[in-house]
């Protein structure tokens, strides 16, 4: 054992005789020098692994159609992508295409540091229309010019425990009619409260329910509050009041924390903590993700995105269903429809192949085989229709997600300006009213703050 | 209790027949006085180039940035004194300011009691490199990972942590959650990996002491901890000195911690210092503010660790 | 007599046990990220409370060894990203050990310059030096990787090393405290043989320093094997990306999802080995080498 560790440890510090200080400058080197100048190679970065094995199978594709160009794929987790992404725009080393996002891409946009699509997209005659509803439109800026074009979409549901609903004696076809206002909760918190269940095993709209020691909360909190967005969070609650975030939607240029309907929405969602159906801030933020509390039976309900579906149904043991999100006051159900698109970087040295790229990505070709793997749903309705049935395959219905976009009860990710800025005021000012230290009026101050930005 | 400093010590102990110590307060060979300073630069270059082009270039640019308006993606504008005046008014840059020196006190507080204890009883117990280094194994995991193993295993439903209060009967604790409970938690969970490190500096230090000393008082029969205090203290001082320096400057720069743990929150609980400035410079693009704050740190860093300097006078030994 | 003694032993046996407790709050951690990684990602969170891995298998360890395969991978709840975990160790293994070699050697003659040598300015100096400890490293990175793009050196191994090969205040520092301790009557005697500074440096200093340096050394090496977000930067190619960066992997890739947990322990503990290994030489030899003290 010992000479084992020894050996290792010599394997360790042999190479220092070998390397020496200062060498290695001859190791490496770039790639770039093909010997056929008419070659190219495109860099292309993006941040979700799981999505990696199609996209690289776009690119093969890509290159086969394409010979004399090449697309070399470079992945980030989250959080490194964009401090790296950023890091190489400033230093002018950015990758040709990138995945790119709404909360970032009216600064890059503003900051010239990405093409505007316009002129390829009318030399190509490339049609912007193909996409699901409203996606292609995310991406046209203030100015009026395209700087993406969009490869998915995602709306919100609600993922439930098939057993604990079956314990509770409600059935599916139940969650699927759920009903919700702000000042009783409707048929929903109902629901919630019957799928809480304490210490002593009462529900919570049992007489004697003990709010104190919950052992199955109803509905899942969220370790993030959503900021001023709340996507999966609360904006589905108070976009289904009639309630909407800005002025206008793109570029709305004043936000509406201030209306009641907002502030009562809110007043409700924390009330669900008071009430016991739902975790404390504090517990929602002392460790693992809300996903993780609904796979370890901690939740009966959670809302969530539909990037998330593979996750909530790759818990071992935990048999789950999704219902669409509750019909409000407004008499229709309503969720964020978000999307990614590809953007070009205003510094690129191949320009149009760059572009040859992006409008692969964006097509039905591409999107397909992006469609094929069932882990986002692509922007292309023909080939969501091959993501559908391929999530159909693994045995999950992905109808809660999509009846919104056929119901027209959508609305589009609210795209401003400063919006790191106002998460920064929002995050929070949510916060503390989630964790009771301010009431939900103190949101009409944080909105006049978030409105000074504007100014 | 000696505390002659070096220089006065080559003064006061003038030794016949050897040249006199180099001193500038004595009156030394002219050759030593002249003859150093070349010397001193030959061993001083590479340090200096490395020190000159990646720690002082970057130095003077965040400086400059810091009187600029900067965006990051757009060319700075000269703005005055603009970012510093917007300091004073930031009501999140103090708050960041008084967690940051909450977390410090507990974080130093604790990690320096702790691992000067472990040291100690390493010293006078055990010569076991085992033991030293099972000690340093969490300094081994990245601090990310550092983090996120504690995230779990302190969650409030399914941390083991929890799960063992449970079962010992007392109610669950949301470490990271509660904005009373963050911070300590973050320095502990900073202490856990960083003690056996500090530990073996001081312990390094330790070994520097002669046994012979030790031997002397021991024979003069003084108790352990009259030789703790009147031998090890004094003579690791020089160590302490460097210890306390490098993990005060390293604790005010927490960042990991919280990047992947509560990201500022509940509220602005966490919001400490170098997380809102990464907020402010990569997330808000306020590069040029996102400096000043910067700076504002580094002064504030720079005259803590003069201060801990003259305090503990680093720069002399009572071995001598 | 023996009244005394036993209460020596008692408090021997006391001063034991804080250190045996010390040694398990340590271990704890490692025997979860241990049960964490021999357990199957999707069964995790369904047992929070077992203290055996869940639904037991090798799959994270292979996962972060590169040979599972895809559907093996996402079976278990990782990702299907390709690792080529032989090839990143050997460029953590050489970029950790230039940077070692080279930084403490080149911080070891600074600090001689600043503990043993006489000349204007010193402590001034050494206290500008000092403070290139408090410039956060998120604003040394953005310069520094400009400068490195200008030298060519992105995605070279000289690119990773260089802002660490010639100093860290860290190192210097350290070493200086050491050298201050150093008694100088030995150094006079061999100025007086009329040694140059070249040789008291290599046969004094270095020697009687040896402990120190062999700790520094270890510390300098964990502290470039963990390095993670300047390698992300100027080390993506596959050719040069080190350890910690591929393993980066295993982190959580979109903002919601949560970590390949199981893949991320077993990254932790494997990539930890080669640092352990290191130590167990290190560690005797450190322990070997005090025996400068009886210089005095």
């Amino acid at each position: 054992m010992r000479r084992i560790t020894r050996l290792a440890a010599v394997a360790t510090i042999l190479p220092l005789a070998l390397a020496g200080c200062g060498s290695g400058d001859d190791s490496g080197g770039g790639s770039g020098n093909a010997q056929a100048p008419e070659k190219t190679e495109i860099s292309y970065w993006l941040w979700d692994s799981n999505q990696l094995p199609a996209y690289q199978a776009c690119a093969d594709a890509f290159h086969a159609a394409n010979p004399e160009i090449t697309v070399k794929i470079s992945q980030f987790g989250w959080a490194d992508y964009w401090t790296s992404l950023t890091t190489n725009l400033v230093s002018g080393n950015a990758p040709d295409v990138f995945t790119n996002h709404l909360n970032y891409y009216p600064e890059f946009a503003g900051k010239q540091q990405i093409l505007p699509l316009d002129e390829f997209v009318a030399a190509d005659g490339t049609k912007t229309d193909v996409y699901a509803p409203g996606l292609a439109d995310l991406w046209v800026s203030a100015d009026g010019k395209r700087y993406g074009l969009p490869k998915d979409f995602d709306t919100v549901a609600i993922f439930y425990n098939k057993k604990m609903l079956d314990d509770a004696g409600i059935t599916e076809d139940q969650m699927k009619s759920l009903t919700w206002n702000p000042d009783d909760g409707g048929t929903y918190e109902k629901i919630i409260a019957r799928l809480t269940v304490d210490k002593n095993g009462r529900r919570g709209d049992e007489p004697g329910f003990d709010k104190k020691n919950v052992k199955v909360y109803g509905l899942g909190l969220d370790e993030n509050n959503g900021a001023g967005v709340g996507q999966q969070m609360w904006s589905m609650y108070a976009l289904s009041t009639g309630w909407q975030f800005t002025d206008k939607n793109p570029w709305g240029t004043k936000f509406r924390y201030d209306d009641p309907r907002f502030q009562k929405t809110i007043a409700w969602w924390r009330g669900l903590i008071d009430k016991g159906y739902m975790p404390s801030l504090a517990i929602a933020r002392s460790g693992t993700s809300v996903n993780d509390g609904f796979g370890a039976g901690k939740y009966a309900l959670s809302t969530n995105g539909s990037w998330m579906i593979n996750t909530y149904y790759g818990y071992d043991g935990v048999e789950v269903g999704t219902a669409p999100t509750p019909v409000g006051p407004s008499g229709k159900r309503a969720t964020i429809y978000n999307g990614l698109a590809d953007s070009i970087y205003a510094g690129t040295k191949h320009k149009d192949q760059a572009w040859r790229w992006v409008k692969y990505l964006a097509s039905a070709d591409c999107q397909k085989t992006v469609g094929d793997k069932a882990i986002v749903f692509p922007a292309i309705p023909e080939a969501l229709t091959v993501a559908e049935e391929k999530f159909k395959a693994k045995g999950i219905d992905i109808g809660a997600f999509t009846v919104q976009i056929h119901e027209n009860t959508t609305s589009l990710f609210p795209i401003t300006d400063h919006a790191s800025d106002i998460g920064a005021v929002m995050g929070p000012a949510i916060d503390a009213v989630l964790s009771f230290e301010a009431e939900p009026s103190s949101l009409t101050k944080a909105n006049d703050e978030v409105n000074a930005l504007f100014q | 209790m000696r505390t002659s400093t070096e220089r006065q010590s080559g003064t006061a102990e003038p030794r016949p027949g050897t040249s006199p110590p180099q001193s500038d307060t004595s009156a030394p060979r002219p050759r030593r006085r002249a003859g150093d300073l070349p010397v001193a630069m030959v061993f001083l270059l590479p340090a200096a180039v490395g020190f000159a082009v990646f720690y002082l270039w970057p130095a003077l640019r965040t400086a400059y940035l810091s009187f600029t308006d900067y965006s990051l993606l757009a060319p700075p504008e000269w703005a005055g004194l603009d970012n510093y005046r917007r300091l004073l008014g930031d009501r999140l840059f103090w708050n960041a300011l008084k967690v940051t020196v909450e977390y410090v006190v507990v974080n130093i507080g604790v990690q320096t009691i702790a691992a000067l204890g472990l040291a100690v009883l390493m010293h006078r117990l055990t010569r076991s490199g085992l033991i030293r280094g099972v000690l340093l194994l969490p300094y081994l995991v990245a601090n990310v990972v550092v983090a996120l193993i504690w995230y779990t295993m302190l969650d409030a439903q399914l941390g083991i942590v929890n799960q063992a209060l449970e079962w010992i009967g007392l109610d669950p604790v949301a470490f990271f959650g509660e904005t009373s409970t963050a911070i300590p938690t973050i320095a502990l969970v900073n202490v856990w990996r960083h003690v056996g490190y500090t530990a073996l500096l001081i312990f390094a230090g330790l070994q520097a002491i002669p046994k012979t000393v030790y031997e002397a008082a021991a024979t003069d029969g003084a108790s352990e901890a009259r030789m703790f205090w009147r031998i090890t203290l004094p003579l690791l001082r020089p160590v302490l000195a460097l210890v306390l320096v490098l993990t005060v400057i390293g604790s005010f720069q927490i960042f990991d911690t919280v990047a992947v743990t509560t990201k500022g929150g509940p509220i602005n609980a966490t919001r400490v210092i170098y997380y809102y400035i990464y907020e402010q410079a990569f997330q808000r693009f306020n590069f040029g503010y996102a400096a000043a704050v910067c700076v504002a740190l580094f002064a504030i860093l720079a005259g803590l660790a003069l201060l801990q300097l003259k305090l503990l006078r680093a720069g002399d030994s009572d071995l001598d | 007599m023996s009244h005394a003694l036993r209460r020596l032993s008692r408090r021997r046996t006391a001063a034991w046990a804080i250190l045996v407790l010390f040694v398990l709050i340590t271990l704890l951690p490692f025997y979860w990220m241990l049960r964490i990684s021999l357990s199957n990602n999707r069964t995790l969170f369904a047992n929070p409370g077992s203290l055996m891995p869940t639904d037991f298998t090798f799959g994270a360890f292979k996962r972060v060894l590169g040979i599972a395969t895809l559907a093996e991978a996402t079976a278990e709840g990782g990702s299907g990203a390709n690792i080529d975990f032989w090839r990143y160790l050997a460029n953590s293994v050489v970029t950790s050990a230039v940077i070692t070699v080279c930084q403490v050697f080149f911080s070891a003659m600074a600090a001689y310059a600043f503990a043993r040598l006489r000349w204007p300015g010193r402590e001034k100096v050494f206290f500008v030096f000092l403070t290139a400890l408090m410039i956060p490293p998120i604003f040394t990175a953005l310069p520094n990787f400009v400068t490195v793009k200008q030298l060519g050196l992105l995605n070279t191994y000289a690119g990773i090393v260089l802002p660490y090969l010639f100093m860290t205040p860290f190192a210097v520092f350290f070493l200086r405290q050491f050298f201050l301790n150093i008694s100088r009557e030995v150094e006079e005697a061999a100025i007086v043989d009329g040694a140059g500074h070249a040789h008291i440096f290599f046969r004094l200093i270095v020697p009687m320093s040896s402990a120190p340096i062999a700790t520094i050394s270890l510390l300098v090496y964990i502290g470039a094997w963990n390095e993670y977000f300047w390698p992300l930067l100027v080390g993506q190619e596959n050719d040069v990306r080190v350890l910690t960066v591929a393993l980066g992997i295993f982190r959580a890739q979109s903002p919601q999802a949560g970590p390949d947990w199981s893949g991320l322990m077993a990254a932790t503990l494997l990539a930890a080995l080669p640092v352990i290994a290191l130590f167990t030489v290190f560690g005797r030899w450190i322990v070997n080498s005090i025996q400068f003290s009886g210089i005095k």
